[in-house]
């Protein structure tokens, strides 16, 4: 028994075969090399490499696979199993096609490691700039921005970069379903065929229980990962006042906390809905803190009249520290008007936060102004 | 039997994520040979590929943990 997994995460794929005790051999699979538009599918492979039967029948198996006889095929030999030469990618890029771009890019992502993931986006960008028509090269470019967003060289739009080159992606292939569920992993909830990471408690207290340490995550999943389908929009109850209607609290001007924002999808119909995703990280040259000792970080979403949303005013908990660096997460929810007209729309946001400068400095309580830009296309 | 066993839990473990895959369109055709690719395994990162498995018959199971 031998796995290939369709994962951008190869750490929650650990936790799940760690939780389920599975121990068969795996391959990652995260830019999607297969091509495979669907999961799952089990193929039964004889001993010279020759699919014998696809999604074979699980009580025939023995009698129609496993007892058979196959003949050796001429001339096939084993490939190699070695690291790709980068070096030889590139000269070979350099000079050539799309198609050697594209490998050199494939490689530098899978095995580069996240100081060359500049390199990979640079290479498929080269790709696409020859050969646009080429659906892969975009979800894999998208790939290459997601990693690089959760890497230490991080660029405040990358995680929208990868949300717009999926999106692309699919818009040319609609039935390519493992590139879908990338983005509505991250979508709204009304998108959602079900919440992607929810077993992720369970498979920890399951682990814990067996006495077992579970894998650590790189990138623990976020509110859009969990959250469950729904099938109609529910629209935020007015539960208080905005928090600083008047606009008197100061501004960070100083750029003690750096906000970056995601819509996904980047663009709507009308009708339809977005998940927007907000990240607050204070600024570690500054040595920005947030200040636990006070309020939560808080978020008001003005949306223009027509817009609904989910969740109007959105707070974060202190943890128990008095003083933490983390980065704050933001989620929440807008719906289009029916009849809104194509072309973009402003939908001002403020946070409300309270951040000192380095551990015994002086802390302030400030305002950031957000203005999300969403893209309405033409009525569905 | 043991990989009978196996073969259901896989089939269990897929459930989560499940896009219903029909034969027609896996894109996998019998009788042709299965693509040569090296990606990293997920035990400890290192290149692997079915060729390691030549001289077995292999159960290759093709999923999602989301």
């Amino acid at each position: 028994m031998v796995g290939i997994i369709q994962e951008q995460h190869p750490d929650r794929a650990r936790l799940f075969m760690q939780w389920k005790q599975m121990g068969w051999p795996i391959l990652v699979d995260s830019l999607n090399l297969l091509g495979v538009a669907v999961v799952p599918i089990t193929l039964a492979i004889d001993e010279y490499g020759i699919i014998r039967a696809v999604n074979p029948e699980r009580e025939s198996l023995e009698k129609s696979f496993l007892n058979q006889t196959y003949p050796k095929p001429q001339g096939r030999a084993a490939a190699e199993i070695r690291l790709p030469d980068l070096k030889k990618l590139k000269a070979e890029a350099s000079a050539g096609s799309a198609s050697s771009w594209r490998t050199y890019a494939d490689a530098l992502v899978v095995w580069g490691g996240e100081n060359r993931l500049d390199e990979a986006i640079a290479a498929y960008e080269k790709a696409v700039s020859l050969e646009s028509a080429h659906s892969p090269t975009y979800f894999r470019l998208g790939v290459a921005y997601r990693n690089r967003y959760e890497s230490s060289a991080r660029s405040a739009d990358d995680f929208q970069r990868a949300v717009e080159y999926w999106t692309k992606a699919l818009e040319m292939d609609p039935n390519q379903y493992i590139w879908r569920r990338r983005i509505q992993q991250y979508g709204p909830r009304l998108d959602k065929p079900y919440p992607f990471y929810d077993w992720v408690p369970t498979a920890r207290q399951e682990i814990q229980a067996r006495r077992e340490h579970p894998v650590s995550l790189l990138v623990e999943p976020g509110g859009a990962e969990f959250a469950s389908p729904l099938k109609a929009f529910v629209k935020d109850q007015p539960v208080r006042q905005q928090p600083d209607k008047g606009g008197r609290v100061l501004r960070d001007k100083e750029g003690f906390i750096q906000a970056e924002t995601a819509l996904v999808p980047a663009a709507v119909a009308p009708g339809e809905s977005l998940r927007v995703h907000l990240a607050f990280r204070p600024n570690l040259q500054r040595k920005a803190h947030w200040n636990n000792e006070a309020e939560d970080l808080m978020l008001w979403a003005d949306p223009p009249q027509g817009w609904e949303v989910n969740s109007r005013y959105v707070s974060v908990p202190n943890p128990k520290t008095a003083v933490s660096q983390e980065t704050r997460n933001v989620e929440f929810e807008l719906k289009c008007p029916e009849k809104a007209a194509p072309g973009s729309v402003r939908i001002p946001t403020y946070a409300l936060y309270y951040v000192c400068e380095d551990v015994n400095g002086t802390c302030l309580y400030r305002r950031q102004d957000l203005i999300l830009e969403v893209q309405v296309k033409g009525a569905r | 039997m043991k990989l009978l066993l196996l073969f259901a839990l896989a089939a269990f473990a897929v459930s989560l994520g499940e896009i219903v895959a029909k034969p027609s369109s896996t894109g996998f055709k019998v009788g042709e040979p299965f693509p040569s690719l090296v990606m990293p395994s997920l035990a400890d990162g290192k290149p692997l590929s079915l060729a390691r498995f030549r001289g077995k018959k292999v159960i290759l199971h093709i999923f999602a943990s989301w």
